[in-house]
């Protein structure tokens, strides 16, 4: 579905408050754009493309910030949005989206598989799901790696009270059929990631009402005061308002710089850019997103250049890969960590002081460096340092004396016997880290018998809380330790069996503050205590490892392991 | 023959109704909630209940079993609980790659293990005879996914003369289908071999012979035809296992096929999809012994009359 470029411009021309010149200069890009289109249909592009391409690339760093300081300035800004609304500008913001000509295409080596386009339901917080459907969909609110949250879909949003926040959309995001983006495809969008009861709506639980006054404002009421919203905000794909309708999700439209060319969920998935894109176009094409399960042929497909891009592969494949001049690896900090839970409602676990001996039993540097070179790192919190919230920790420092000694206090000088509950495939390295963890328990008497499940029957213990210990990975994925230490330590979720109505009170409190710094003096104070009383150990935090031909340049590492191609271009 | 057909659509029935309940019972034997997995560790007890009673499976069982086989009469395996698709269309969807791999696969081995076959039983106890026994022995003997990550190692990073993995063009069959026929060429050059051996001092081969045939001829149509019937046999059975048996190849090579569909489904306990990919599994393993039994009849008139 094409835009006519004229119609397009003279929506856009009342409804931002933008200097007159913009909108010549955007209608005069349009125009250089779609010429240059047709110069690449005739094989110009070769000629053009890469002239256009490094003098588009500043300016895209940020295309949303453009319509932010376009945006009239809300009025009365809070302490929560006081940050993001009013930071400083970026050399970039003033720049507009520039006339990209999209060229190229990336294939992308998905590390698991994509069952759905569907990001709304069963789906609704799985990373390679959003990593798929975001270069299709978009959210209102994105986040940066700094944490900080910058506009997206919604052009502005204030917070006039606790239980209150409204966001306004831009005016001239367009879904690819061409209709407008309104509040009302918010509304059904929420509404429908609140009807499927997936894992995404649990993040919306305080909602009470959304409501429209008008095509672009939305206004979402809450129950209690909601400090979590904006990072919600980050996960909540928007789709037409008719994405209800059967068969919808096969090839599913929405406002992002990439179009659903096919898609099947055994075969490839296939993009190509939406020259119509608010943000200007895409750097790149045509995407194509595969998924093979074989490592062997996951690095022979990037070695060769198959594929452009992957990542999360085993650690051990990443030292060859490095001395490959054709390929780069990113590595960036990530949401997802390895821990370890102690059953705290069952003997010998009722006691801290066991919990925190098998915690000094552990020599973290040394497991970290002999299995996780590349892929994880010492982990110092409960949550990974990239989350908000996070707040460093004394490490438990490696003595197995010292843990004898705990033990012998706890009533356990001989050690005991008990079993670790797993899944494989968790994370990487998870059968050697269970082996070499196992060891270093039974150094200090305590053996643990290692309990290998299907993933299906580990679930099943799990959340029947039928298990002595537990060792899996998780992901912090809204990047807010709202969705990490209220879901699993609060005493009402009751996941691993500890119980602390102190620390219930502050994570209750930190979840329904609107005051983001006293959210987060009150979960440094959870980490402290969830640290210190250990029902869980939190030995490594992992890195997102991207592996990419050297081709592809503009990429950004995201904490979320879920990597935006938005303003990657590919010089061949 | 009409009698025939009928009374073979008779117990293909029964071993139709046997699967479906086989795999009824035990994918609900086994330990796992499909809900909880559908919904992940997130979601709170009263929406895995919700959501297991809008999937039915909150009902009694022998209620839930009824309702399975009505909907199977019909065709009509609901939706599968992972993918957005009716269960069956994902199973027909995958049955086309599986029946293009499987039927590359066993071409390219019968086009292999006849000539040897045939080369090493008129050979006995020769070089030649020797080489390709303990080349078929090794076909058999190698496991598929070692094969299959060598071949990628080899073919795909070392020489780069073909695509790694994935179903893009022909070129990605080449090496799964290479693959599955390896073991297949060992099994029925050994068969071919014997066959063919025991049939050559048979009296009706040296009356051909005596007769003044040519060597070629006498092979062929004498001596080869007589032999087909195990080897017929075999090549059917075969084939009905690489329609849901191919796990191991498909997943190397990323191949979108039936068997690597099954796995995931019983990994994520997705009921619909697993009972509507055995049923097709079953009925496409039906239809090939049937049509193997039908060949009797053409390779061997004494068949025909019973």
């Amino acid at each position: 579905m094409v835009t006519r470029w004229w119609d397009d411009s003279s929506d856009r021309r009342p409804a931002t408050s933008a200097p007159p010149s913009r909108p010549d200069r955007r209608k005069f890009l349009k125009l250089a754009s779609s010429l240059l289109a047709v110069g690449s249909a005739t094989g110009l592009a070769a000629a053009c493309a890469p002239a256009a391409t490094p003098a588009s690339k500043p300016a895209d760093a940020k295309p949303t910030e453009a319509a932010k300081a376009a945006a009239p300035a809300p009025t009365a800004a809070p302490a929560v949005q006081a940050a993001p609304a009013t930071a400083a500008p970026k050399p970039a913001e003033v720049a507009k989206p520039a006339a990209r000509v999209p060229s190229g295409e990336i294939k992308v080596l998905l590390p698991t598989k994509t069952t759905t386009l569907d990001p709304h339901g069963a789906q609704s917080v799985d990373t390679i799901t959003f990593t798929a459907t975001r270069h299709v969909m978009e959210t209102l609110v994105n986040r940066e790696a700094d944490g900080r949250f910058v506009p997206n879909l919604a052009a502005s949003w204030e917070n006039p009270d606790p239980t209150t926040w409204i966001f306004k959309l831009r005016p001239d995001a367009r879904f690819h059929d061409g209709a407008k983006v309104t509040a009302a495809d918010f509304k059904a969008s929420l509404e429908r990631v609140i009807a499927a009861k997936g894992p995404q709506a649990p993040l919306w639980a305080a909602v009470d009402g959304i409501e429209t006054p008008d095509e672009g404002t939305v206004r979402i009421v809450t129950k209690t005061p909601s400090g979590t919203l904006l990072a919600s905000s980050t996960l909540l794909l928007i789709a037409p308002a008719r994405a209800s309708t059967e068969g919808f999700f096969a090839k599913p439209i929405g406002s992002g710089p990439f179009k659903v060319v096919s898609y099947r969920e055994d075969a490839d998935l296939r993009l190509e850019a939406n020259t119509d894109y608010w943000g200007g176009p895409p750097g790149l094409q045509n995407m194509t997103f595969r998924y093979v399960p074989e490592v062997a042929a996951r690095v022979t497909a990037l070695e060769t250049g198959e594929v452009d891009f992957t990542w999360q592969l085993p650690p051990d494949q990443l030292p060859a890969l490095r001395r490959n001049p054709d390929l780069k690896i990113d590595e960036a900090p990530s949401y997802s960590y390895y821990f370890i839970w102690m059953n705290a409602s069952r003997p010998p676990f009722t006691d801290a002081k066991v919990r925190r001996a098998l915690a000094h039993a552990l020599d973290v540097d040394t497991i970290a460096k002999d299995l996780l070179a590349g892929v994880g790192k010492r982990a110092t919190a409960p949550i990974p340092e990239s989350v908000f919230g996070y707040a460093p920790q004394t490490p438990y420092e490696y003595s197995p004396d010292k843990a004898k000694q705990l033990l012998a206090e706890a009533g356990q000088p001989n050690g005991f016997e008990t079993s670790m509950i797993w899944n494989p495939n968790s994370g990487p390295q998870d059968r050697e880290l269970v082996q070499a963890m196992l060891s270093y328990w039974a150094a200090i008497g305590v053996r643990v018998r290692s309990q290998e499940l299907e993933r299906a029957q580990w679930l099943d213990n799990l959340i029947k809380l039928d298990w002595d210990m537990d060792f899996q990975t998780n992901s912090v994925t809204t990047g807010d330790a709202d969705f990490t230490l209220n879901r699993l330590y609060h005493s009402r979720a009751n996941r691993n069996g500890y119980k602390n109505p102190e620390l219930d009170k502050l994570l209750d409190e930190a979840g329904s503050s609107t005051d983001q710094q006293r959210r987060a003096d009150l979960y440094a104070q959870a980490n402290k205590i969830i640290w210190e009383e250990a029902p869980g150990i939190f030995p490594f935090e992992l890195l997102g490892s991207y592996v990419y031909r050297k081709s592809l340049s503009g990429f950004v590492p995201p904490p979320s392991q879920t990597p935006s191609f938005n303003n990657v271009t590919v010089q061949r | 023959m009409a009698a025939y057909i009928l009374r073979r659509l008779g117990y293909s029935t029964f071993v139709l109704w046997g699967a479906l309940t086989i795999v009824f019972a035990s994918i609900r034997l086994a330990p796992g909630d499909p809900a909880q997995l559908m919904l992940g560790t997130d979601a709170s007890a009263q929406d895995v209940a919700a959501l297991r009673q809008r999937l039915g499976l909150d009902r009694p069982i022998p209620i839930q079993y009824g309702r399975y086989l009505l909907d199977a009469l019909r065709l009509d395996f609901g939706s599968s609980l992972r993918l957005d698709q009716p269960a069956l269309q994902a199973v027909a969807e995958r049955l086309g790659a599986t029946a293009q791999l499987a039927a590359s696969a066993m071409l390219l081995a019968v086009l292999v293990s006849f000539p040897l076959g045939i080369w090493a039983a008129l050979r006995p106890r020769s070089i030649v005879d020797g080489i390709v026994s303990v080349l078929s022995l090794l076909g058999q003997s190698v496991p598929g996914f070692w094969l299959g990550i060598m071949f990628i190692l080899l073919f795909a990073r070392q020489l780069r003369w073909l695509p790694s993995a994935g179903s893009e063009s022909w070129l990605h069959l080449v090496l799964p289908a290479v693959t599955l026929a390896l073991p297949l060429v060992g099994v029925l050059t050994r068969l071919v071999r014997s066959g063919l051996l025991d049939v050559l001092h048979e009296d009706y081969i040296r009356t051909a012979r005596a007769k003044g045939l040519t060597p070629r001829s006498v092979v062929s149509r004498h001596a080869l035809l007589n032999t087909l019937i195990p080897i017929i046999t075999l090549i059917g059975l075969q084939l009905g296992h690489l329609l849901g048996g191919a796990v191991i190849v498909e997943t190397v090579f990323a191949w979108p096929g039936v068997g690597r569909l099954l796995v995931e489904a019983i990994t994520n306990r997705d009921y619909p999809l697993v009972q509507a990919a055995i049923l097709m599994v079953t009925t496409g393993f039906i239809l090939i012994n049937f049509l193997v039994d039908l060949s009797y009849g053409y390779l061997d008139p004494r068949v025909r009359l019973r």
